[in-house]
């Protein structure tokens, strides 16, 4: 079925399909959409669940997880200032191995105030254990919201799946909803080995000493590690069963390029644009996309980037001090690259501003043009 | 590194393990013992009743184990429910609280609702039981023969009038203790097997020198001779002996008193006779020597007295009786004051010189006190002794003992039961090696001379003799835990009612009234399973078993702490420290 | 018979609460009443210390070891949960400490009232942050020592009680260790009310009160005595009931024998006096304009 709706709605759709019973959320802007879309099905029974309307994102994110420890699939949605708050909650989701899957509207931090589309507010929590997907559209974000289940399933790590505020959030666009019956046969039914049990009653989480707490992050550090293959091939399934798949990274016209942009979310869709306008120019620029950013898909990217000397990354966020963090990210995996490539920094599109198809030429020639290695992070504006 | 439980499914750490593996008891360096301790009531009492176990069981609504419980030490409890003069509510340690508890009413109460049962108290078993002839089947001889049977002896009472019971049975009017009461108590007593000789008067129809051929003899007799005033005239025929009224209205003789009777003296009989004589249709004054304060009869009898009519007449004595033409008497009284002396107990009364007062009366009944009768003992038993508690063997074999109203002590029915008991324990033990001091000083309850026959059964059986108990008082117990409360007031039948006939007085408690009452008792250092010391552990270490009557305490994670002592309201849990 | 002393215990022993904790105490009545059927959830305060270190643990339920200031919506989480599984029968309760109640915890609380979700939530007052050392909180009363008010606390404990009714949940009361049975009977009347049911359950601390460690059960019972901790129970935001009638003692019968208190002027203490008279005459107003008024005596 093939409706006209927001990115929010085909979120809300990817929920209602994967029978999601428990959904605990709290308002904010630009995430409304999705809450309102679901309390709407709710009222009307369509979605064959029960919501939380939590007083505070805090307070979502724990009922989520200790619901999901009682035996439910559960979904929360925020952005911005709600996902700052429940940041000690993603910890402990994260440490709870509980299978949440989340959707953020990316959306900039206060202060100063803004609803814009900026990609910090979910970075920031990228040491939390979550996995992480960034979504370049509505649909994407629809069929990302399946596939987390299924690999947070999996592994028993929380999933976040990422779209812009607005550009995603907003944007109306045709998206291709699944049937019901495609998606139970795609999604089997929620299983925890770590449910509360009446019958053998357990102390969950306690006081542990040192050792034991390292053992414990060992054994999540290689599930993490795991969500590389598994999103692979969950992608892959996906793709058989769906017609449509994303992988981990998407190398787009990458074969001679000389300089690879690498981007993510919408940013991608306004690249794609650019690289073939500047291929028809003449110009040797690539576009690699990363989807999965947590785990970073370390080996997936030096392997397409095998031979590549520049690579331009482009970052709607910034850590202050620290630069672009998708580039950060990206020079610590080639760090041990023989072919030592020259890695800038780009940051565009903070605060939610316009990244244009001009503002991506610039970045391209300014990365053909300088030879040198350059660590700050070189920000680009639009005219 | 500790290798930890591995299971498959553990994808977070979760304890499954009990802390109880964890001695947390070497914590501390106390641990709480429970104590065995007398409440002040049952040291009080002659009988040595377990007071605290009977009412925690009447409050349970185990009456048949309340009732067993009583009979344990006390073969009466029915009529020391109506009669007794409750020694054990004065010291209740509740008194200095709010009030009493009721646990005479209490005793009352567990017999009438075990009217229709009749449990048969086990004599212990005994492989050499001796032959004991009981003189005199009053409350005293007849609690001696319950006691001996139950030590396992064979006992034959000889009992000089048509039927058993003594002053319960002839003293005693029927308003206070009804004859069915008596007789259900005394089928209860001889159901162990006494051999009851009744209308057998030693001295008469039986002779002194026949009981020689028992292994010991207890010699209750009574006093049943009225004292006479000692005035001249006193001997007319309109004057009669207190002792023998009760007893020929008790014999079920039609007995007329006349319209204005006189009653001489301050004591329960002299009420019992003013009482009598109301219901009799007499207009009733009594009179005094001393006053109201220093009367001698029970402080309820005085009362119901006063409320059924009878006036009282306090600081005269009479000194002259005189008989009318009219067939009615002149009693002359003199005027009597109170010196209070520090040598004595109570004041003296002192004629006031010429001061007189006269009354007419158509009966002077007295009531003056009641003699022991000696004319069946032969003088020289009597210089030797014959009539005293303890043992004085008297043709070389038999040895004799005594007790009750006949011996030198206080006069009430319970001590009576406590002179009894006291002299079946003293005859068991002349046939062994063991000193009587040091046995009673090892079965007695509290300092007063209530002694416990279970006490002795269990030393006897064992022999090993426990350490008696310390008594509970009122500052060792924790009031906070108790709730302030008023104790149920006595029910009387109206006394214009009661007047017409010799139906009992009091109504007794109801059901309600008597579970109200019980749970007010602070069971001073018995545990009566309030649980408190249970809720209160932060260990969960106490364990309470109270069909068992078991208390417990898991000593491997008792911290110490001493919660259960404060919290125990009663003094049964003490601390000691651990070597 | 049915009572719930008769049930198991279900805080075991070997745990490590301080000789003559009132709040152990406390947690051991309110499992016992709620029965192994139940799924608690505890946060880190002193119930998280006597929960136990791994392997081993006190407590004979499921038990989950939340974050801080969550134990209500951790709660109402587990709850929803069973009653999609269908497996309504099984009751959830939440522990939380005073500052996880009146402090940190205060508004998910409030938003889990709100929501009415069906969880039965057990403040455990010990009137400061014990598990951390003796720190002040809401929930700490007048002029009371603590580490962090060293002469004496300068503000004045909320009403909680006041602060729940204000959301109209089902039932609200006040308990505690003091009067074992009257918890107890509130617990087992809680667990038959759907919604969400609190509990204000004062729990005297031998360490942080300065007191020696017997004198937990008495104290509990001087504060109900002394009309500062009243027993009773709302319904609904507006039917008060009182289930003990107090024996009005002076508050010095329960402040002097704690050392907490025992820097106390004169005039502090004619203060608090004047404030518990005060709420108490409040409370009996609310009780006796509640329709349906019922008492219950408590032995």
């Amino acid at each position: 079925m093939r409706e006209f709706i927001t990115g929010n709605e085909a979120v809300a759709h990817a929920v209602k399909l994967c029978r999601t019973p428990l959904i605990a959320a709290y308002p904010i802007t630009p995430q409304t959409g999705i809450y309102e879309k679901l309390s709407e099905w709710e009222a009307s029974g369509e979605l064959k669940g029960m919501m939380m309307r939590t007083e505070s994102e805090h307070s979502a994110m724990a009922s989520c997880i200790s619901a999901s420890l009682t035996g439910v699939r559960t979904f929360t949605a925020t952005s911005s200032q709600g996902l700052a708050l429940m940041h000690e909650m993603l910890h402990f989701a994260a440490g709870c191995r509980v299978p949440v899957v989340m959707a953020n509207v990316n959306r900039l931090l206060a202060a100063p105030w803004g609803f814009w589309a900026d990609q910090l507010d979910s970075l920031s929590q990228r040491d939390t254990g979550w996995i992480q997907f960034y979504c370049e559209n509505g649909q994407e974000a629809l069929d990302t919201v399946i596939q987390s289940y299924r690999i947070a399933e999996q592994v028993y790590l929380p999933a976040m799946v990422c779209l812009e505020a607005f550009f995603v959030s907003h944007f109306m666009e045709p998206v291709d909803i699944p049937e019901q019956e495609e998606v139970d046969l795609f999604l089997p039914p929620f299983s925890l080995p770590h449910k509360f049990d009446i019958e053998r009653p357990g102390f969950f989480v306690p006081v542990v000493p040192s050792e034991l707490y390292r053992k414990y992050k060992q054994m999540a550090q290689a599930s993490m590690d795991s969500v590389k293959e598994v999103s692979l091939r969950v992608d892959q399934e996906f793709k058989k069963m769906f017609g449509r798949g994303y992988g981990i990274i998407e190398p787009i016209m990458l074969e001679d390029a000389e300089v690879v942009i690498v981007t993510a979310c919408s940013i991608t869709s306004t690249a794609r644009i650019t690289i073939k306008r500047l291929r028809e120019g003449g110009k040797k620029v690539g576009l690699l996309k990363i989807r999965l950013f947590r785990p970073f898909p370390v080996e997936a990217i030096q392997n397409t980037l095998k031979g590549k000397r520049k690579i331009a990354v482009i970052d709607r966020n910034l850590s202050l001090g620290g630069g672009g963090i998708f580039c950060q990210e990206l020079r610590a995996g080639m760090v041990h690259s023989s072919d030592h490539p020259l890695i800038y920094s780009y940051i565009a599109g903070v605060g939610g501003t316009d990244v244009t198809p001009e503002v991506i030429e610039k970045i391209a020639f300014d990365a053909t043009r300088r030879n040198e290695p350059s660590d700050p992070p070189i920000w680009v504006m639009e005219e | 590194m500790k290798v930890y439980a591995e299971s498959p499914e553990l994808v977070i750490p979760i304890s499954f393990e009990s802390t109880e593996v964890i001695e947390t008891g070497k914590w501390g360096f106390q641990k709480p013992h429970t104590t065995s301790m007398t409440a002040p009531c049952e040291e009080a009492c002659p009988a040595g009743i377990p007071i605290a176990t009977f009412i925690y069981l009447a409050g349970e609504g185990k009456f048949r184990e309340a009732l067993e419980a009583i009979l344990k030490e006390n073969p009466f409890p029915g009529v020391c429910g109506r009669v007794c003069f409750h020694p054990c509510e004065s010291v209740c340690n509740r008194n200095r609280y709010d009030e009493a508890v009721s646990v005479n009413p209490l005793e009352r109460y567990v017999f009438d609702a075990t009217m229709d049962l009749s449990p048969k108290p086990n004599p212990a078993p005994n492989t050499d039981p001796k032959e004991i002839a009981i003189v005199g089947a009053g409350p005293a001889g007849l609690s001696c023969a319950y006691f001996l049977a139950l030590l396992g002896h064979k006992v034959t009472l000889f009992e000089a009038r048509k039927e058993p019971g003594g002053v319960l049975r002839w003293g005693i009017p029927d308003y206070r203790l009804p004859k069915q009461v008596l007789k259900k108590e005394i089928q209860r007593i001889l159901g162990l097997g006494i051999e009851l000789k009744t209308g057998v008067r030693v001295g008469k129809d039986l002779s002194i020198e026949a009981l020689s051929q028992f292994d010991a003899v207890f010699l209750s007799p009574g006093a049943s001779r009225g004292i006479p005033l000692g005035i001249e005239d006193e001997n007319l025929k309109k004057i009669w002996r207190g002792i023998d009224f009760l007893n020929r209205i008790n014999s079920g003789k039609q007995v007329r008193p006349g319209k204005v009777v006189v009653v001489i003296g301050g004591g329960n009989t002299a009420m019992d006779v003013a009482r009598s004589a109301r219901r009799l249709g007499s207009s009733v004054t009594v009179a005094y020597r001393r006053t109201k304060k220093e009367m001698p009869a029970i402080e309820d009898e005085i009362e119901e007295a006063e409320q059924e009519g009878v006036r009282f007449e306090f600081l005269i004595q009479p000194v002259k009786i005189k008989l009318l033409k009219n067939r009615k008497i002149r009693i002359k009284f003199q005027r009597m004051r109170l010196r209070k002396s520090n040598q004595e107990k109570r004041p003296r009364p002192i004629p006031i010189k010429g001061s007189f007062v006269m009354m007419e009366a158509d009966r002077l009944i007295t009531a003056v006190g009641e003699g022991v009768d000696l004319s069946w003992i032969p003088q020289a038993l009597i210089e030797k002794e014959f009539l005293k508690p303890m043992s004085s063997s008297w043709n070389g074999k038999t040895k004799v003992f005594a007790g009750g109203d006949a011996i030198d002590q206080h006069r009430s029915v319970v001590t009576a039961i406590s002179s009894g008991k006291r002299a079946a324990i003293s005859i068991d033990l002349s046939f062994t090696e063991m000193n009587p001091e040091e046995v009673f000083s090892k079965i007695r309850v509290g300092s007063k001379g209530a002694l416990s026959i279970e006490a002795y059964l269990r030393g006897r059986e064992s022999g090993i003799w426990e350490e008696p108990k310390g008594v509970v008082f009122y500052d060792q117990i924790n009031t906070l835990f108790f709730a302030p409360s008023k104790r149920v007031k006595k029910r009387r039948i109206d006394p214009g009612m009661s007047l017409r006939g010799f139906s009992e007085v009091h109504s007794g408690l109801s059901s309600e009234e008597a579970e109200r009452s019980a749970l007010r008792c602070f069971s001073c250092g018995t545990c009566n399973y309030c649980y408190n010391c249970y809720f209160f552990c932060p260990e969960g270490a106490v364990t309470l078993d109270p069909v068992n009557r078991i208390r417990t305490v898991d000593f491997q994670h008792c911290k110490g702490c001493g919660t259960c002592v404060k919290a125990c309201p009663r003094n049964v849990v003490e601390m000691r420290r651990e070597e | 018979m049915g009572l719930p002393e008769d049930q198991p215990n279900l805080l075991r022993p070997g745990h490590s609460a301080c000789a003559g904790c009132g709040l152990a105490i406390g947690m051991k009545l309110v499992l016992q009443a709620m029965g192994p059927k139940t799924i608690a959830v505890i946060v880190p305060s002193c119930e998280g210390a006597i929960g136990g270190v791994y392997p081993n643990t006190s407590y004979g339920v499921p038990t989950f070891h939340s974050a801080f200031e969550i134990a209500a919506p951790t709660a109402a989480g587990i709850a929803n949960a069973l009653k999609i599984l269908g497996k309504e029968e099984i009751q959830v309760v939440a522990f939380a400490g005073d500052g996880g109640t009146f402090d940190i915890g205060l508004q998910s609380l409030s938003g889990v009232a709100k929501n009415n979700d069906d969880i039965l939530y057990v403040c455990l007052d010990n009137e400061a942050y014990m598990n951390t050392g003796i720190q002040v909180s809401s929930a700490t009363p007048s002029f009371a020592w603590t580490g962090t008010t060293p002469r004496g606390n300068p503000g004045r404990k909320k009403n909680i009680m006041e602060i729940m009714a204000a959301h109209y949940n089902p039932y609200s009361a006040t308990a505690t260790i003091g009067f074992p049975q009257d918890l107890q009977h509130k617990i087992v009347k809680a667990k038959g009310i759907r919604g969400t049911k609190f509990i204000h359950l004062l729990v005297p601390c031998p360490t942080g009160w300065r007191t020696p460690p017997d004198l937990s059960p008495e104290l509990s019972i001087l504060s109900v005595e002394t009309n500062i901790f009243p027993l009773y129970e709302v319904e609904e935001g507006r039917k008060y009931t009182i289930n003990h009638e107090p024996r009005a003692l002076p508050v010095q019968e329960y402040l002097l024998r704690q050392g907490r208190f025992k820097h106390l002027t004169k005039e502090q203490i004619q203060q608090i006096q004047m404030e518990v008279d005060e709420e108490w005459e409040k409370l009996k107003n609310r009780a006796r304009k509640s329709f349906g008024r019922r008492k219950r005596g408590v032995s």
